[in-house]
C-alpha cells in the first residue's frame, strides 16, 4: 500500500472499522478525530507522556507515535473498549481496573489516565497477580501530574486483590486513632 | 445576608451519613471509561482550526507584519495580529499589561504575534510559515538583578517604575531592635529556582459565534468567571453575550488561572469567520503561556533568644517575574504575607521586589508566592536549631503561634491542627529514634508550614459573594446542583454532591452537579487560592438548608407533627418518633411542592472582613489557614551526589476530611509536586532566552518509579467557619516537601542546601566543601 | 497537536520491495521501524520525506535464534522489550539484554526495536526541538544551519550517539547485516560508526539493517549495562557504560571491553583496561583496586560536552563511578546499574 490517503481495515474495540485517513496521521488522531474516540488524550506530542496509550493487539503502545496506515488490520483497545468488553464478558458495569480507579481516588483530572489504566489492564491480562515492583515498572510510561501515584498504586491493588482474594495494605489515612486536635 | 452564617461543625442530623467517608467521585467513572468530554474532545461542525505564530525573539519591536501570503492559502480563512486586539488585560485589574496578540512588541521568546485559523491545523501551519514579521530587537533582561537597576529599554513602556513590576515593603513590630537584642542570629542568601505546572492536559479553546450574537468559549480553564469578564472587556462585547464554559479538565495547579491569547484568539476567529474556531497548544507552547512557579533569590535574617523563642525575622526577597504582570501583584504580597504562622513572630519585615525579565511570565502554582519564602524559612529554622542544638521538631512546637489568634502582621488565625501535625510526623517516622541518628548517607528532615482556604481579596473589588450555588429539585426526585465552581481535578463537584447529598438526605445518585458555565451556574471565583472547598462548601450548605426547611416543613405538616421529628436520610423521609411514619424522599419533594411551589434555592459565602489595618492587609487574609507538617527521609549517595527522596509523611490539618480519600489524594499529590521541584524539575531558559527544553522529555516530571513513597496522616481540627468544620488541602501540603528534604539531606550527610534544585553536581560541591573544612580529602571516595 | 509533515507511507512486505521502494524514490524517502526516533524528529521537521518506509510488515525481520554457526541472530524489527525478556539473549549476552530493558519507558520499549535503536540518530538539546525553537536561535549545524551551539565555533557536529543497545553490542563483537539494492554485506558494529553528529553511520540509502549478529561467547562470559539518567524511565542516557568480562575456570579475568556512549557522536571503547584486569580474579581487594585504576584511566578518556541536556562536568565526573559500578556489576553477574 502506498498513497496519501488510505482506507484503513482496523479492529477497533472488538468491532471490523474502515476508515479513511491521511498517511501522514497517526493512530491517535485517526481515534481522536476520525472515530471520535476521545478517550485517547495527547499530553506531550511525542511520546514523553503516555496519556495517548492504547493496546495494539494486546500490547501497550504510545498511538501518537504510531503511523495510523502501519497497523493495518490489528486489533486496537482503546478506553473505550473496556467497559463494553467487560459486560460482554457477562460482568456489570466498568472493568474491574475501572472501577478500582474509582473507588480509590485515582482519578483526579482523569487525563492521564485513560493510558494508565490500559498499561494497567495490560499487566494484569498476561500476569494476574504482579508484585509491587511489577505494577510500578509497568506503569513507569504513564505521567501522572496530580496524585503522586499512590491512589493509583492502590486501585491496581484493589484490583489485584478482588481478583486473587488477597487482602490490600491498609492506607496511611484510615488510621482508627483520632485525626483531630480538638 | 445568609452569606456570612456559620453553619457549624455538625452534621446536619446528628450524625454524618456522607460526609466523612471514602466515597467515589461524582464525575469518577465517566472519567474512567473516556466518557468524559475535555476541551479538545469537543469538535462542532464545520469547525475551524487556529494556531499561534509566536516570537523567536526574547525582546524585540514588531515593524511591520505581512500576512498577505499566509492569507492567500487556500483553507486559510482568517489571519488576527495584535491590531485586531489592541485591548489589554490582566488577571488583576490594576495591572492589565498584556493583550492577546503582541502591540508594536514582543516581550520573551513565544510570546504571541498573530493567529490563523484554517481548515485544518496542517494547513494553518503551513500558513503560519508565509507571515513575514520584521523585527527590531531590543536588549533582553535575563537576570532579575539587572531589571532592579537598568530599565532602558523598558520591558513595558510608560512605567515610572521601569522595569520593577511590584514593590512591598511591610514592617511589623522593632524589627531591628528585636534582632539587635536577639541571642543568636541566623542569615543566609536561599534561591528557588523556577518551575512550572505540567498538567497533563494542554490548554485548549474552541469557540462559536451564534447568528443571534452569542459568543461560546469553550476553555480548559480554572476561572471561567475572569475569562468571562476579560473577554468582554478585550472583545468590547456586553458581557451577557458571552458564554464560557470549562468541560472536563486536565490538570491545572494555577497554570490555567489567567486569561489565555487563545481565548481571545478563538473568540475572534470565530466571530471573523462565522465558523467554530478551535486552538489546541502544543506541550511546546504551554510551557511558554507558563504562568509557573516565580524564581525567588531570598535573603532571610532571624533572630531568637537562647531557647530557641523566634524574635524577629527580616526578609528581602527578589521575584523573577518574566515578562507580564499576571498575578504579580498578589505573588509579591504572598511572598510575605503567608509566612507568619505556624510560628509566632514577634516582629517582622519583608521587602519583596517583583521585576520583569524577557522570559516566558511566571504567575500562580500551587502554593502561589509562599513555596519559595517557606522553603527558605523552614531551612533557617533548621538552622536556628542546629546552633542551638535544639531538635527541629521541638523547636517548631515552641514557636506555636496557636489557635484562635492573630499574627504579627494581622492575619486572624481560628482553627489550628499543627502541634497535631507535628506528634503525627514524628511518631510515624519514629523520628525520636532515627533523626540524627541514622547511618551516614540516610536521614530525616522536618518542616511545617500554613497555607490559604481562599482570600477576602475577590481580585476585583465588589461586595457581591464570592461563591454562589444554586439548586433544582426536580419530581423525578433527583436535585442539581449548578455551581460556578471549576472543578480542576480536585474534587469540587463531589464536595457539592457530597454536600446536598447530606444536608437533604439523599443518596449520592440522587444529586448531579452543573458547574462552570457562566450561563447555567451563579457566579463563583473559581478554582484558585484554595478557596473551593471553604467557599462553595459553605454556599452549599447555605443553599440546602434553605430547601430543606421547606422539605421538613412540607412533612411535618403532612404527618401533623413537630419539625423537630422529621429527618431525611438516604433517600428516605423519617418521622423519629413513629416508624408508621415514612415516605421516599422524592414524595416529600411533591409535598414541598405541592406547598411551595415549584422547588429550587440558592445559596452563598462570603468572607467577614479580615486583614490587617494597611494597605495590602487584605491579601492573604484568610478565612481559615490550613497546617502542614511533613518529614521526608532521603538519602544520599555521596559517590554520585544523587539524594533519593525514599519517603515522606505528610500530617495535614484539612478541618475535616469531607472525604479523606480525596484529601488523601491532595496531600500525596502535593508531596509528589514538592518533591519533584526539590529534586528534579527546572524552568529555564537557554543564553538566547529561550526555555531550555519545553517538552515532558526535558522538564522532567516524576515518573511511578521516581516517586517517593507517601503516607498521607489527616488531621482534622475542625474550623469554626469552614464547612462541617473543613479547610483546604491541594496545596498547603507541597510547602513543606522541599525544605524537609534539604534538612534532610543535612541530617543525612551534614551539608545545607540552600539553593534549589538539589542536583547531584551541587550535593558532590557541597560534599566536597564540607570535607575541605573538615581537613579530609576531597575526592569522592567509594564509601558506598 | 503538534503534527506530522506530509508524506506518503509504504508498508512493504518483503525485504526486497522496501529496498525496491527506497532506491527508486531516493533520498526523499525514509525507513521507518517502531517509529520511536523517527517520528519526534518528523514531528519536528528535522526531516521532511516525501515518502515513509515502513518495515512493520515484515515478518522475515522478527525474531531471536541462533544460527547455524551459533551466533544470536536477532532480527531487526525485533521489539527491545522481545530482546529485553529472551532467555537466549539474556543467557547469551545479559548487557545486550540488560541495556534494551534500560531503553525509554515500557511502551516505547513494545513499539522501539532493536535495529532501531541501533540506528538511533545522534541526540543534542540544540537538534531535538520543534522547527520554531531551532528557528529563534538560527537553527546549527546539523539542520538547516551552519552554527554550533554546544562548541563555540565549532564546525563538526557533536551531537551525541545515543543508543543503549549499541555499545552493548560492540563489547558482544556484535556483526550487522546489511541488505542494499547491491547485494548483502556483514559489517562489524565496531567499524560502523563515524565521527559526525549530523550521520553518525556507514549505512547507504536504501540499504536496510536486516539482523543483529552476536557471535558466541565464551563460557565465563559475563556482561552488564549502566546507565545513567535523570528518571528511572522515559529518558535517553546522559552516560551508557557496557561491559564484558570473561573469566576462565578459576574466575581470572582472560578479556575485557567496555563501551561508554552518550558522549560523541559515535560509542567511544576504552583503552588500556584489558591489560589492568588480565588474570585478576574476578573479586576482591586486587580486583578492587584494579577497579580504581580502571576507573581512573576511564575518566582521562571521557570528555562529555554539554550536547545532551543535563550537567555535563557531572557527567564526567560519573564515568569512573559509572565505569567501576557497570565493571563490578558485569563480575557479580549482576545489572543493569541504573538506580542510584
Amino acid at each position: 500500500m502506498r498513497g496519501r490517503m488510505g482506507v484503513l481495515h482496523l479492529r477497533i474495540n472488538g468491532d471490523d472499522v474502515e476508515v479513511a485517513a491521511p498517511s501522514h496521521w497517526t493512530l491517535l488522531e485517526v481515534l481522536r478525530y476520525r472515530l471520535g474516540l476521545t478517550g485517547s488524550k495527547q499530553g506531550c506530542d511525542k511520546g514523553d507522556c503516555g496519556a495517548c496509550t492504547v493496546l495494539l493487539d494486546g500490547k501497550p503502545v504510545l498511538s501518537c507515535l504510531t503511523l495510523a496506515c502501519t497497523v493495518e488490520g490489528r486489533a486496537v483497545t482503546t478506553i473505550e473498549g473496556l467497559l463494553p468488553a467487560h459486560v460482554a464478558g457477562g460482568g456489570q458495569g466498568a472493568d474491574p481496573v475501572q472501577d478500582a480507579f474509582d473507588r480509590c481516588g485515582a482519578l483526579q483530572c482523569g487525563f492521564c489516565q485513560s493510558g494508565m489504566m490500559l498499561s494497567a489492564r495490560a499487566l494484569l491480562d498476561r500476569n494476574p497477580n504482579p508484585s509491587d515492583e511489577e505494577v510500578r515498572a509497568a506503569l513507569a510510561g504513564n505521567l501522572c501530574r496530580c496524585t503522586g501515584y499512590t491512589q493509583i498504586y492502590q486501585a491496581v491493588e484493589l484490583a489485584i486483590a478482588e481478583a486473587t482474594g488477597k487482602r490490600p495494605k491498609p492506607r496511611s489515612w484510615e488510621s482508627t486513632e483520632p485525626r483531630g486536635s480538638s | 445576608m445568609a452569606a456570612r452564617d456559620r453553619h457549624g461543625k455538625d452534621a446536619p442530623w446528628g450524625e454524618f451519613a456522607v460526609v466523612g467517608k471514602p466515597l467515589r467521585k461524582v464525575d469518577g467513572l465517566a472519567k474512567a471509561t473516556g466518557a468524559a468530554i475535555y476541551a479538545d474532545d469537543i469538535a462542532l461542525p464545520g469547525m475551524l482550526h487556529a494556531k499561534t505564530l509566536r516570537s523567536p525573539h526574547a525582546h524585540a519591536r514588531i515593524v511591520s507584519i505581512d500576512a498577505s501570503d499566509a492569507l492567500a492559502l487556500p483553507g486559510v480563512h482568517a489571519v488576527i495580529t495584535g491590531k485586531d486586539l489592541p485591548v489589554k488585560y490582566g488577571v488583576i485589574p490594576w495591572t492589565p499589561d498584556e493583550n492577546a496578540l503582541a502591540v508594536d512588541k514582543v516581550r520573551f521568546i513565544g510570546d504571541p504575534v498573530a493567529a490563523v485559523a484554517a481548515v485544518d491545523e496542517d494547513t494553518a501551519n503551513a500558513a503560519l510559515k508565509r507571515i513575514r514579521v520584521e523585527y527590531e530587537l531590543l536588549h533582553a533582561y535575563l537576570d532579575p538583578r539587572e531589571s532592579l537597576t537598568r530599565h532602558d529599554p523598558a520591558i513595558h513602556e510608560g512605567r515610572k517604575e521601569g522595569n520593577v513590576s511590584k514593590n512591598v515593603l511591610l514592617e511589623f513590630g522593632a524589627i531591628d531592635q528585636a534582632l539587635a537584642t536577639s541571642d543568636v542570629i541566623v542569615e543566609d542568601e536561599y534561591t528557588f529556582h523556577g518551575t512550572t505546572h505540567a498538567a497533563i492536559e494542554p490548554h485548549c479553546a474552541v469557540a462559536q459565534y451564534s447568528a443571534d450574537g452569542v459568543l461560546t468559549v469553550w476553555s480548559a480553564t480554572q476561572i471561567t468567571h475572569y475569562v468571562h469578564r476579560a473577554l468582554a472587556r478585550v472583545l468590547e462585547l456586553a458581557p451577557h453575550r458571552i458564554r464560557v464554559v470549562q468541560p472536563c479538565l486536565g490538570g491545572a495547579f494555577g497554570g490555567k488561572s489567567d486569561p489565555f491569547s487563545l481565548e481571545f484568539c478563538v473568540a475572534t476567529l470565530a466571530m471573523r469567520t462565522g465558523r467554530p474556531v478551535k486552538m489546541l497548544y502544543t506541550r511546546e507552547e504551554v510551557f511558554y503561556c507558563h504562568r509557573g512557579r516565580h524564581p525567588m533569590q531570598m535573603r532571610y535574617r532571624t533572630g531568637a533568644s537562647k531557647d530557641g523563642m523566634l524574635r524577629g525575622v527580616d526578609a528581602k526577597i527578589l521575584i523573577d517575574g518574566g515578562s507580564y504582570s499576571s498575578f504579580g501583584l498578589v505573588t509579591t504580597y504572598y511572598a510575605g504575607q503567608l509566612l507568619t504562622g505556624p510560628y509566632a513572630f514577634p516582629t517582622y519585615r519583608f521587602d519583596s521586589t517583583r521585576v520583569f525579565t524577557n522570559k516566558p511570565p511566571c504567575g500562580p502554582k500551587r502554593g502561589h508566592g509562599s513555596v519559595q519564602p517557606r522553603f527558605a524559612f523552614e531551612v533557617q529554622l533548621d538552622q536556628l536549631a542546629e546552633k542551638l542544638a535544639l531538635d527541629p521538631i521541638e523547636i517548631r512546637r515552641r514557636n506555636f503561634v496557636g489557635e484562635h489568634t492573630t499574627t504579627v502582621n494581622g492575619q486572624r488565625i481560628t482553627s489550628n491542627g499543627f502541634l497535631a501535625c507535628l506528634d503525627q510526623v514524628e511518631r510515624a517516622s519514629d523520628w525520636s529514634t532515627r533523626h540524627g541518628k541514622l547511618p551516614f548517607g540516610r536521614g530525616l528532615g522536618v518542616a511545617g508550614s500554613m497555607y490559604i482556604s481562599g482570600t477576602n481579596y475577590p481580585v476585583y473589588p465588589n461586595k457581591m459573594p464570592q461563591a454562589g450555588i444554586q439548586l433544582k429539585v426536580d419530581r423525578s426526585g433527583l436535585v442539581l446542583a449548578f455551581t460556578g465552581g471549576n472543578d480542576i481535578g480536585q474534587g469540587s463537584n463531589s464536595v457539592v454532591q457530597y454536600i446536598v447529598a447530606e444536608e437533604l438526605g439523599l443518596a449520592l445518585d440522587q444529586v448531579r452537579v452543573v458547574a462552570a458555565d457562566t450561563d447555567l451556574c451563579p457566579v463563583d471565583l473559581g478554582a484558585y487560592s484554595s478557596r473551593v472547598t471553604f467557599m462553595v462548601g459553605n454556599a452549599t450548605i447555605d443553599a440546602c438548608r434553605k430547601l430543606r426547611a421547606q422539605l421538613v416543613e412540607a412533612l411535618a405538616a403532612h404527618w401533623q407533627v413537630d419539625a423537630k421529628r422529621v429527618r431525611l436520610i438516604h433517600g428516605e423521609a423519617l418521622d423519629l418518633e413513629d416508624a408508621t411514619h415514612h415516605l421516599p424522599i422524592v414524595e416529600a419533594f411533591h409535598l414541598a411542592e405541592e406547598r411551595f411551589d415549584t422547588l429550587g434555592a440558592t445559596g452563598s459565602y462570603n468572607t467577614p472582613e479580615l486583614g490587617g489595618p494597611y494597605r495590602g492587609g487584605t491579601i492573604g487574609a484568610s478565612p481559615a489557614y490550613s497546617f502542614t507538617a511533613h518529614v521526608a527521609e532521603v538519602t544520599v549517595d555521596i559517590e554520585t551526589g544523587r539524594v533519593r527522596c525514599e519517603k515522606v509523611w505528610i500530617a495535614h490539618d484539612c478541618g475535616r476530611a469531607l472525604n479523606p480519600m480525596l484529601v488523601a489524594g491532595q496531600m500525596e499529590g502535593s508531596a509528589y509536586m514538592g518533591v519533584a521541584e526539590a529534586l528534579m524539575e527546572e524552568h529555564t531558559v537557554n543564553r538566547y532566552g529561550l526555555h531550555r527544553g519545553p517538552s515532558l522529555l526535558d522538564y522532567r516530571i516524576p515518573t511511578s518509579v521516581d516517586t517517593p513513597e507517601l503516607a498521607a496522616l489527616i488531621v482534622e481540627s475542625l474550623d469554626p467557619e469552614g464547612p462541617y468544620g473543613a479547610k483546604e488541602a491541594g496545596e498547603g501540603p507541597l510547602h513543606p516537601s522541599i525544605p524537609a528534604i534539604s534538612n534532610a539531606i543535612f541530617d543525612a550527610v551534614g551539608i545545607r542546601l540552600k539553593h534549589l534544585p538539589f542536583t547531584p553536581g551541587k550535593v558532590l560541591a557541597a560534599l566536597a566543601e564540607r570535607r575541605a573544612r573538615a581537613g579530609e580529602p576531597t575526592v569522592a571516595g567509594g564509601a558506598r | 497537536m503538534l503534527r506530522l509533515p506530509k508524506f506518503e507511507v509504504a508498508t512493504p512486505s518483503s525485504v526486497g520491495e522496501a529496498i525496491a521502494l527506497l532506491a527508486e524514490a531516493g533520498p526523499s524517502a525514509l525507513v521507518v521501524a517502531g517509529g520511536t526516533d523517527l517520528l519526534p524528529n518528523l514531528k519536528h521537521e528535522l526531516a521532511t520525506p516525501e515518502l515513509v518506509v515502513s518495515l512493520a510488515g515484515i515478518r522475515e525481520l522478527v525474531g531471536i535464534r541462533v544460527d547455524a554457526g551459533g551466533a544470536l541472530a536477532i532480527g531487526a524489527m525485533t521489539t527491545l522489550a522481545e530482546v529485553a525478556a529472551s532467555e537466549l539473549v539474556r543467557t547469551r549476552a545479559p548487557a545486550l539484554a540488560q541495556a534494551a530493558s534500560l531503553v525509554a519507558g515500557p511502551q516505547l520499549r513494545t513499539m522501539g526495536t532493536l535495529g532501531g535503536n541501533v540506528l538511533l540518530d545522534t541526540r543534542c538539546q540544540w537538534i531535538n526541538q520543534s522547527y520554531f525553537w531551532r528557528s529563534a536561535l538560527g537553527f546549527c549545524l546539523k539542520k538547516d544551519g551552519t552554527k554550533c551551539h554546544v562548541v563555540e565555533g565549532g564546525k563538526k557536529c557533536v551531537a551525541a550517539a545515543s543508543n543503549d543497545t549499541a555499545p552493548a553490542l560492540m563489547t558482544l563483537g556484535a556483526t550487522l547485516e546489511l541488505e542494499g539494492a547491491t547485494g548483502r554485506r556483514s559489517q562489524p558494529l565496531d567499524d560502523f560508526w563515524v565521527a559526525d553528529g549530523i550521520y553518525n553511520k556507514k549505512l547507504a540509502h536504501a540499504e536496510l539493517l536486516t539482523e543483529v549478529r552476536v557471535p558466541p561467547t565464551a563460557a565465563g562470559h559475563r556482561g552488564a549495562y549502566g546507565k545513567l539518567r535523570e528518571r528511572n524511565s522515559i529518558d535517553f542516557p546522559l552516560l551508557g557504560v557496557a561491559v564484558r568480562l570473561d573469566v576462565d575456570a578459576a574466575e581470572r579475568i582472560q578479556a575485557v571491553d567496555i563501551v561508554v556512549t552518550a558522549l560523541a557522536a559515535q560509542p567511544k571503547r576504552l583503552a588500556r583496561v584489558a591489560e589492568l584486569l588480565f588474570g585478576l580474579p574476578a573479586r576482591g581487594a586486587e580486583f578492587e583496586r584494579a577497579l580504581e585504576a580502571v576507573a581512573a584511566t576511564a575518566a582521562k578518556q571521557c570528555n562529555p560536552l554539554p550536547h545532551i541536556p543535563g550537567d555535563h562536568e557531572w557527567r564526567k565526573a560519573m564515568v569512573p563511578v559509572w565505569v567501576r559500578r557497570t565493571l563490578r556489576a558485569a563480575a557479580e553477574r549482576g545489572g543493569p546499574v541504573h538506580e542510584d
